[in-house]
């Protein structure tokens, strides 16, 4: 622990200047009057005795300031040293700094780049105040809830809240869109019904103004809201006198009491909360799943806790009311975690990969640096031979190798500060603004300081390996040499180990890259089949106070229908609760078999429902498989009709005919009406996290009207130019609805699988890094062997060897070491393929074409990386090489 | 005063290591003990004596406390630290194969 106490002391020195120099003082002086005192002794008059003493003792200033000396902080003095010493050596070799700085700023601002992803998306999605003690609260029914499902029946919410002891507070919430009129327009905004409490477990109140009281949520006093500070700016350009005046949401006067600070939207995408206002009818249901839920846990209590406390209290309920709430039970989910189900697996692929990528490039900096040490041996020896201890030359590395990586980091930082923003901007807002965090995605702190750290870790890393390699050069043997030094047969093996390793790590890189963009491809032409690009669609929410029953909502979109099929152009006008590729699950619902009903609630089967028009499925090109479509005359007074998926019919009635069969949505005891299965239709792929084809029961829009509609105008060209047209239709009808997201389903199917084409880019990125590394890995290891070796191949030339025969020597190397790379990298790729198709199920595929293709592409590279060196052998002049030293 | 015998560096920090090997002694106390031990041969100049004393603290191969000297007063006395005592034994063998070496050379040319 020598180095401890030194290292305390020289801090010491650095840091309490004025007690040790007071201290040196006070010694220097006892020694005096010590001196002074044994004159004395020997018989001498005090001032003689003084005057001798200090004149044995030589200048005292000058001592103190030899003391002084040789307290320095020298190991600072000698790092700066060092530093400029390095600096100059890059500078001195512009070529090698270059190339060694670029590989390293790929390596790192790899990681920096998608660590700015993680970051955001998954560390750090909203910035609640203690973000951890935030869960999602939802009932499950025995039956796969997708993630726009998670919801609870109103009074097990109040009963969860207060009969378990988990949560300090619970707030329940509806998502509603408002038509927000003013002056004459009117603007769909996304935005919620919350529960007074709403902001409070949220921890984040109004900037202005209050937030919601309990006696809003009264029916009849609810007309308060709450605006976000976007909404402000853009509507109401950001006049903090909005504050009291009334605003009309959905044709009724609201009173607006606060303005939310800038960036708060919870959930997102929401800009309007308006208080969640329910009837005592409503306070009471349990039989639906109608609201959502957000709790705030106690402190100490854990998700895990807060889970357990759920399921039992959930068993209670079943119990009490068997009716509603059997096979019925209760689960929480930390905030921060309801976006992992589907990005974790894509974030942890990317961060790999780019760890991966990392790992190559230090591979290849590693070769790079060897050789340049070589060239350096004679330096080394001479500093070694004056007097420079390994310490010395260790830290003259370390600063170097710092010195290199802390550039190639700042590179990195300079370029991801470009790179994040493009990352951040390439998918349309339209489908980001739904993402939680992602306007974080950005170079902070904490990835500035990941990068900072990378590149410290590197510096280090390299510095340390360059002392270790050069640590056994031999003194005598380097002075003496005249020529070029000498490849040792352990430094040759060890070049050849790191190019394995980038062969290793290349394939695998080239092969996730590979099956990802495979993967983005199928997933892209599998929507293509809907022929997105001559498809207009629209959201339309009609506001429930002026269409409140069926008939009125049903004959608005008969006649919507009507009046845009009128426009010219438009080929079919369809109708649908749910579009494809809209990155939102289709409501689930329980079905009962006529002639089958399942004997416990829990084993009620499930499938996807969506209601829609007759013309939805020819305007989406799916194909019918057997029986018919719906038709204008299945409306409300004859026979309910539906329309199966072909999975659903394979599933339920294999090798049956299913036409004609009846069933009914719910369980065995509810009060649907039954209906006849009149067509089966062919799948379709919802969204790109739900792979396998869901079994799809669809309804008659004429059967079971919905106020809010999805309306799809399949035209002959130029789709995005009937949004006008469209939007005049909706206005002469009633200009209190408003449209929401006019966009053509191309823009949609190319935003909703935006981040699998970042991912695909990324990975071909990192793909594209590999190969570039890899193959210059190779050239430099085989270069330096055609170097070392040519008086060996002179002499083989000059003993008769075939020119030929120098090629297949020296790309028989090249095949070896890539060979070797390959053989130990195939088993893995395979491996790591197939945990892939795991974990990006139904996006990415296990595929021995990928991995075959990518093998023999690196073949082909290592050949091609080998053939400059080769040529460069059947050149050499077999007399110049014999003279050669 | 004729300048004493110049002590090459390294010889000073042995001489000073082995000194205050046997009990903490402040620096006029080393001084002392090493001139007369020397039979006044080797005379440790201050302006030596004090930076050595100071590298071999920062070294830390010796420890420095505060105390009261023999005539009662604050004194900075210096002692070894273990890594000083090992430090000490390998200096010492140096030592003596250098001198063995030297005397041989001495006497055999």
């Amino acid at each position: 622990m020598r180095w401890v106490q030194s290292v305390s002391n020289r801090l010491r020195s650095l840091f309490r200047k004025d007690s040790v120099e007071r201290e040196l003082g006070s010694e220097l002086r006892f020694h005096l009057e010590r001196q002074v005192e044994e004159n004395l002794a020997a018989g001498m008059t005090p001032q003689e005795a003084r005057r001798a003493a200090v004149r044995e003792f030589g200048g005292v200033e000058q001592v103190k300031e030899e003391c002084r000396d040789t307290r320095r902080v020298s190991f600072l003095e000698t790092l700066l040293q060092d530093l400029r010493y390095g600096a100059r050596m890059l500078r001195k070799n512009p070529g090698f700094t270059v190339i060694a700085v670029l590989i390293l700023a790929l390596g790192i601002g790899a990681n920096t780049a998608i660590f700015s992803m993680v970051n955001a998306l998954l560390l750090h999605p909203y910035s609640f105040p203690n973000l951890d003690s935030l869960v999602r609260v939802w009932e499950t029914r025995g039956m796969e809830e997708g993630f726009d499902a998670r919801s609870v029946a109103p009074a097990d919410a109040a009963d969860l809240f207060s009969g378990t002891d988990v949560f300090q507070n619970l707030a329940t919430y509806r998502d509603q869109t408002f038509n927000l009129s003013r002056e004459g327009n009117v603007e769909p905004i996304f935005g919620e019904s919350v529960s007074a409490g709403f902001f409070d477990v949220l921890g984040k109140g109004p900037r202005l103004g209050r937030g919601f009281v309990q006696t809003e949520e009264q029916p009849g006093f609810e007309r308060v809201a709450i605006l976000g500070y976007g909404l402000w700016q853009r509507r109401f350009g950001g006049d903090p006198g909005i504050l009291g005046k009334t605003i009309k949401l959905n044709g009724r006067d609201h009173s607006v009491v606060g303005i939310m600070p800038p960036k708060f939207s919870y959930p997102v995408p929401s800009e309007l909360w308006v208080p969640l206002a329910l009837s005592p009818a409503e306070k009471a249901d349990r039989a639906q799943l109608t609201t959502m839920a957000l709790g705030r846990l106690k402190p100490g209590v854990t998700a895990d806790k807060a889970n357990a406390a759920l399921a039992s209290y959930a068993r209670r309920l079943e119990q009490e009311f068997p009716k509603t709430n059997s096979g019925r039970s209760a689960t929480a989910l930390q905030l921060r975690k309801e976006l992992y189900l589907y990005s974790l697996p894509l974030f942890s692929l990317l961060q790999i990969a780019a760890v991966f990528v990392l790992l190559l490039a230090c591979a290849n900096l590693a070769n790079l640096m060897f050789t340049r040490m070589l060239g350096r041996q004679k330096e080394i020896a001479m500093r070694t031979a004056l007097g420079a201890g390994p310490r010395r030359l260790a830290q003259l590395f370390v600063s170097e190798t710092l010195l290199l990586s802390l550039l190639a980091g700042a590179a990195a930082v300079s370029v991801s500060f470009w790179s994040v923003r493009l990352l951040r901007t390439s998918i349309s807002v339209e489908w980001t603004k739904w993402v939680p965090g992602w306007d974080g995605i950005q170079v902070d702190s904490s990835v500035l300081g990941l990068t900072i750290l990378l590149a410290v870790a590197v510096g280090l890393l390299f510095g340390f390996a360059t002392v270790l390699h050069t640590g056994r050069v031999s003194l005598g043997q380097s002075l003496k040499e005249s020529g070029p030094g000498s490849l040792t047969r352990s430094r040759a093996r060890l070049r050849s180990v790191l190019v394995v390793a980038q062969v290793i790590f290349a394939l695998v890189l080239l092969v996730c890259a590979g099956l990802t963009i495979q993967g983005f491809v199928r997933l892209a032409s599998m929507y293509e089949g809907f022929q997105p690009g001559s498809v207009l669609d629209a959201e339309i929410g009609l506001p429930k106070n002026t269409y409140s029953d069926g008939k009125k909502i049903t004959s608005f979109y008969q006649q919507l229908v009507h009046s845009a099929s009128a426009l010219a152009g438009v080929k079919e006008v369809a109708l649908a609760t749910n579009l494809p590729a809209s990155n939102v699950n289709n409501d689930m619902t329980l079905f009962t078999i006529e002639g089958r009903p399942a004997t416990k609630a829990n084993e009620t089967p499930s499938a996807d429902l969506l209601i829609a028009s007759p013309d939805y499925f020819p305007a989406l090109r799916i194909p019918l498989m057997a029986g018919r479509l719906f038709s204008e005359s299945d409306n409300a007074v004859v026979e309910r009709v539906t329309i199966i998926s072909r999975s659903m019919a394979d599933r339920f009635w294999p090798g049956e005919n299913v036409l004609g069969k009846r069933i009914k949505l719910g369980a065995a005891d509810s009060n649907d009406p039954w209906m006849k299965v009149v067509g089966v239709v062919g799948d379709i792929r919802q969204n790109w996290w739900n792979p396998a084809a869901r079994p799809t029961i669809y309804t008659s829009f004429l059967q079971s009207p919905q106020s809010g509609m999805f309306v799809m105008l399949r035209v002959e060209s130029n789709a995005s130019s009937y949004a006008a047209p469209l939007r005049d239709v909706v206005r002469q009808m009633d200009a209190g609805v408003a449209l929401v997201a006019v966009e053509t389903l191309k823009t949609q199917v190319v935003d909703s699988i935006g981040i699998i084409r970042i991912l695909g880019i990324l990975m071909g990125v990192f793909g594209l890094v590999a190969l570039m590394l890899s193959s210059v890995g190779v050239y430099g290891v085989l270069s330096e062997s055609v170097a070392q070796r040519t008086r060996e191949l002179g002499i083989r030339l000059a003993l008769g060897a075939h020119p030929r025969d120098l090629m297949k020597l020296v790309l028989g190397q090249a095949l070896k070491l890539t060979g070797i790379g390959l053989v130990i990298a195939v088993p893995i790729s395979f491996a790591v393929s197939r945990v892939m198709a795991n974990l990006i199920f139904g996006i990415v595929a296990a595929d021995f074409a990928v991995v075959a293709g990518f093998t023999l592409l690196l073949v082909a590279v290592a050949l091609i990386a080998g053939y400059f060196p080769a040529r460069r052998a059947t050149r050499v002049d077999p007399l110049i090489a014999l003279r050669y030293e | 005063m004729t300048k004493p015998t110049d002590l090459v560096q390294g010889t000073l920090d042995l001489l000073i290591l082995k000194t205050i090997a046997l009990e903490p002694m402040h620096g006029w106390a080393i001084a002392q003990r090493i001139r007369s031990v020397s039979n006044n041969v080797l005379q440790v100049n201050q302006g030596a004596l004090y930076p050595a004393l100071h590298r071999l603290e920062q070294q830390a191969w010796i420890q420095a406390k505060w105390g009261e000297s023999e005539n009662n007063r604050r004194a900075k006395y210096y002692s070894l630290t273990r890594a000083g005592q090992k430090y000490l034994k390998s200096e010492e063998s140096n030592w003596e194969r250098l001198s063995s070496a030297i005397g041989l050379v001495l006497k055999t040319v």
